[in-house]
C-alpha cells in the first residue's frame, strides 16, 4: 500500500519536474518574443482567420504554442495571457475548445503513424472539427459590447 | 489589453526575468491542478480500476466498428496518456482505418483528468470542456465508421 503510494507521489513529482524545466524558460522565451516585430505582425497577419474563430490576436500566440506544444505547455502561456487581461473569459473557453480538439497534433499524429494510422486523415479532421466547432460557439455566443475591442 | 506601439519595450534581461518569474508563478497554479490528480490516476492505475472499466466498456466500442478490446486503449489514453493507450493497441491488429479512427479519436480525447485540470487552471472550464472532448470523439469516430461503410475511405 505504502510503496502504491509513495511511487503515484514520485511520478506525480517528476511530472512537476517536468512542467518546472519546460514552462519557466517558455515564459521566459514568450516574454522577450512578445515585443518582437516580427511575431506582432504575425499577430495582425492571422487577424482574419482567427475572428473565423472568434478569437483577437492576442490569442494567437497560446493558440499556436497549444496546437504545436500540447495543452500542458500551451497552458503557461495562456495563463499568462489572462492575467494581463489580454484574453477575456468567451476568449478563454474559445482557445481551450479549440485545444480541446486539437493540440499537439505533431506528437499525437506520429504516435498513431507508427502503428499504421493516416497522418493526413488524423489531422485534417481533428483541425476541420476544431475550426468548425469553435467558429460555431463564436457565432452563437456573441461577445459582449465593450469586451471586444474592434480596433486593430 | 493590446500592446501599443508607443508603450515602451523594456531591456532584454529585464523581459527574461519577468518571464521567469511569472514562469514560477504559473507553473505553481498549474501544479495544484496537477499534482493531485496524477496520484489518483495512478493509484486507479495501481488498484485495477482501469482494467474493470475497460471490461464495462468493451461492449461500447461496438458502436464505433472497433473491436471490444479497443476499450482498454481507451480507457488507458483517457485517463493516462497516448503512450499507454498505442502499448494496448498495438497487438489488437487493427485495419490501418481502424488504427486512423483511434488515432482522431484517442487525438480529441486523451490524458483527460490532467488536461482538464490544466484547462481549468486557465480559468476555462475544464469540466465542461473535458466533457466535449468525449462528445466530439464519439461524433468524429461515428462519423468515421460512416465514412467506411459508405465506401468514402479506408
Amino acid at each position: 500500500m505504502m510503496t502504491i503510494l509513495y511511487e503515484a507521489c514520485l511520478g506525480g513529482l517528476m511530472l512537476c519536474g517536468k512542467l518546472i524545466i519546460i514552462v519557466i524558460p517558455l515564459l521566459a522565451i514568450f516574454e522577450v518574443l512578445r515585443y518582437v516585430k516580427v511575431f506582432r505582425d504575425l499577430g495582425s497577419r492571422t487577424e482574419p482567420m482567427m475572428r473565423c474563430i472568434g478569437l483577437r490576436k492576442s490569442a494567437v500566440l497560446p493558440l499556436f504554442t497549444g496546437i504545436f506544444l500540447g495543452i500542458a505547455y500551451g497552458a503557461g502561456i495562456i495563463i499568462r495571457s489572462a492575467a494581463t487581461g489580454q484574453m477575456d473569459k468567451r476568449e478563454l473557453f474559445l482557445t481551450g475548445l479549440f485545444l480541446a480538439t486539437c493540440h499537439a497534433v505533431i506528437e499525437d499524429v506520429l504516435i498513431f503513424v507508427v502503428l499504421g494510422g493516416d497522418a493526413v486523415v488524423m489531422l485534417g479532421l481533428r483541425l476541420a472539427l476544431a475550426i468548425l466547432l469553435t467558429g460555431l460557439l463564436a457565432r452563437l455566443w456573441k461577445p459582449r459590447d465593450g469586451s471586444i475591442n474592434t480596433e486593430v | 489589453m493590446e500592446i501599443t506601439e508607443e508603450e515602451q519595450v523594456p531591456p532584454v534581461m529585464q523581459r527574461i526575468r519577468c518571464g521567469a518569474l511569472e514562469g514560477w508563478r504559473t507553473v505553481f497554479k498549474m501544479i495544484k491542478f496537477v499534482l493531485p490528480l496524477y496520484i489518483v490516476v495512478d493509484l486507479c492505475k495501481a488498484y485495477g480500476l482501469l482494467d474493470s472499466m475497460g471490461v464495462w466498456c468493451a461492449p461500447l466500442m461496438g458502436l464505433f466498428g472497433l473491436p471490444g478490446a479497443t476499450a482498454f486503449a481507451f480507457i488507458a489514453g483517457g485517463l493516462i496518456n497516448l503512450y499507454a493507450a498505442i502499448a494496448v493497441l498495438a497487438p489488437l491488429d487493427l485495419t490501418p482505418w481502424q488504427v486512423t479512427q483511434c488515432g482522431v479519436m484517442m487525438g480529441i480525447a486523451h490524458n483527460l483528468v490532467l488536461e482538464g485540470g490544466v484547462l481549468s487552471s486557465t480559468g476555462a472550464h475544464g469540466g465542461v470542456l473535458t466533457l466535449c472532448r468525449i462528445l466530439l470523439a464519439a461524433v468524429a469516430g461515428w462519423l468515421m465508421m460512416g465514412m467506411q461503410a459508405l465506401g468514402v475511405a479506408g
